[in-house]
């Protein structure tokens, strides 16, 4: 009996000091337009980690937003974004067991313009680890579409 | 005054005075077993003091287990050990030593399954596109990774133009 009490023991304390982890997970999503200027504006901050070499893959020298969106999100929900009026996401969300994904999700991303859906796909993404998608060409520069988990 | 089986005992040892010999020898004459009797006693004396060294045992605690499981048997009673093995546990306990083992379980999966963000891990990218479509045939949806960038982006091509006056927000 000594034995399964300490069995007791180790179980209840792991229990008690493991951390509710994952529990406020959000979800942020973006519209983009990234365009070159003469004066290019300060990247936004949501995007700064990741805004250089965002510049360096599609050849723009500013990016800014055009609106966002943030819902929460846990394993298995699914959230409606709509970050501007014409463009939507409907985003189911797993949590992913990729070592890679560090918490992360497996995301299945449907992206509208207004009623007529643009792509539907399945990603694993990392938190703090933001997917682009490049749209469609707008006369003012080139659309970007991004999605971000924060932890 | 000695009793009666005090003075039997004395008799057989030769412990007995010469006249309390003759006395009892006298008081035994009512007695007919009495002298087979000293004479088997004083045989079986002999032969404890010549065959005194008691054999050596090898395996004495199984010696004691044969002789208690004897005693059980022959007297209808359980010889009962102190220590019980896992596998004579009683219901009950094998439902708690398996309710503890799941509890452990759960508590080892919720601790080497990662869920959440580690502290202080750093950031270090990760997007990785599993798969991609359009209903649309004339686009097409291509995942874009440069390793050296360490950007991923899905690359929509095909997709209609918007002129200036299409409103963005």
């Amino acid at each position: 009996m000594t034995a399964l009490r300490l069995i007791f023991g180790i179980a209840f304390a792991l229990l008690i000091t493991l951390p509710r982890a994952g529990a406020e997970d959000k979800i942020w999503s973006a519209v983009l337009l990234a365009s070159n200027v003469a004066q290019p504006k300060a990247p936004p901050a949501e995007l700064d980690a990741v805004c250089k070499r965002l510049r360096n893959l599609l050849g723009y020298n500013q990016v800014e937003i055009i609106g966002s969106a943030t819902a929460k999100i846990d394993d298995m929900a699914e959230v409606q974004l709509a970050p501007t009026s014409h463009f939507s996401m409907d985003v189911k969300a797993r949590r992913s067991s990729a070592k890679e994904a560090r918490g992360g999700y497996l995301l299945n991303l449907q992206l509208f313009h207004d009623k007529q859906q643009l792509v539907d796909t399945e990603a694993k993404i990392a938190p703090e680890s933001p997917l682009f998608i490049r749209g469609p060409m707008h006369a003012r520069g080139q659309i970007l579409f991004v999605v971000l988990v924060q932890p | 005054m000695k009793t009666f089986e005090e003075r039997y005992t004395g008799w057989i040892d030769g412990k007995l005075t010469a006249a309390e010999a003759a006395a009892f020898e006298r008081e035994l004459e009512s007695v007919p077993d009495a002298l087979p009797d000293k004479t088997d006693a004083l045989r079986l004396g002999d032969f404890l003091r010549r065959h005194a060294d008691a054999p050596s045992l090898t395996n004495a605690d199984f010696f004691s287990h044969q002789v208690a499981a004897r005693i059980a048997a022959e007297s209808g009673r359980e010889v009962k050990s102190d220590r019980r093995h896992w596998w004579q546990w009683s219901i009950p306990q094998l439902a708690m030593v398996g309710s503890a083992c799941l509890l452990l379980a759960g508590g080892l999966f919720k601790m080497m399954i990662p869920t959440g963000t580690p502290e202080g891990a750093g950031t270090p990218y990760f997007a990785e596109i599993v798969d991609a479509r359009t209903d649309n045939p004339h686009v097409s949806a291509t995942p874009v990774y440069n390793p050296k960038d360490n950007v991923t982006v899905l690359w929509l091509d095909g997709l209609d133009y918007l002129p200036a006056s299409a409103q963005l927000n």
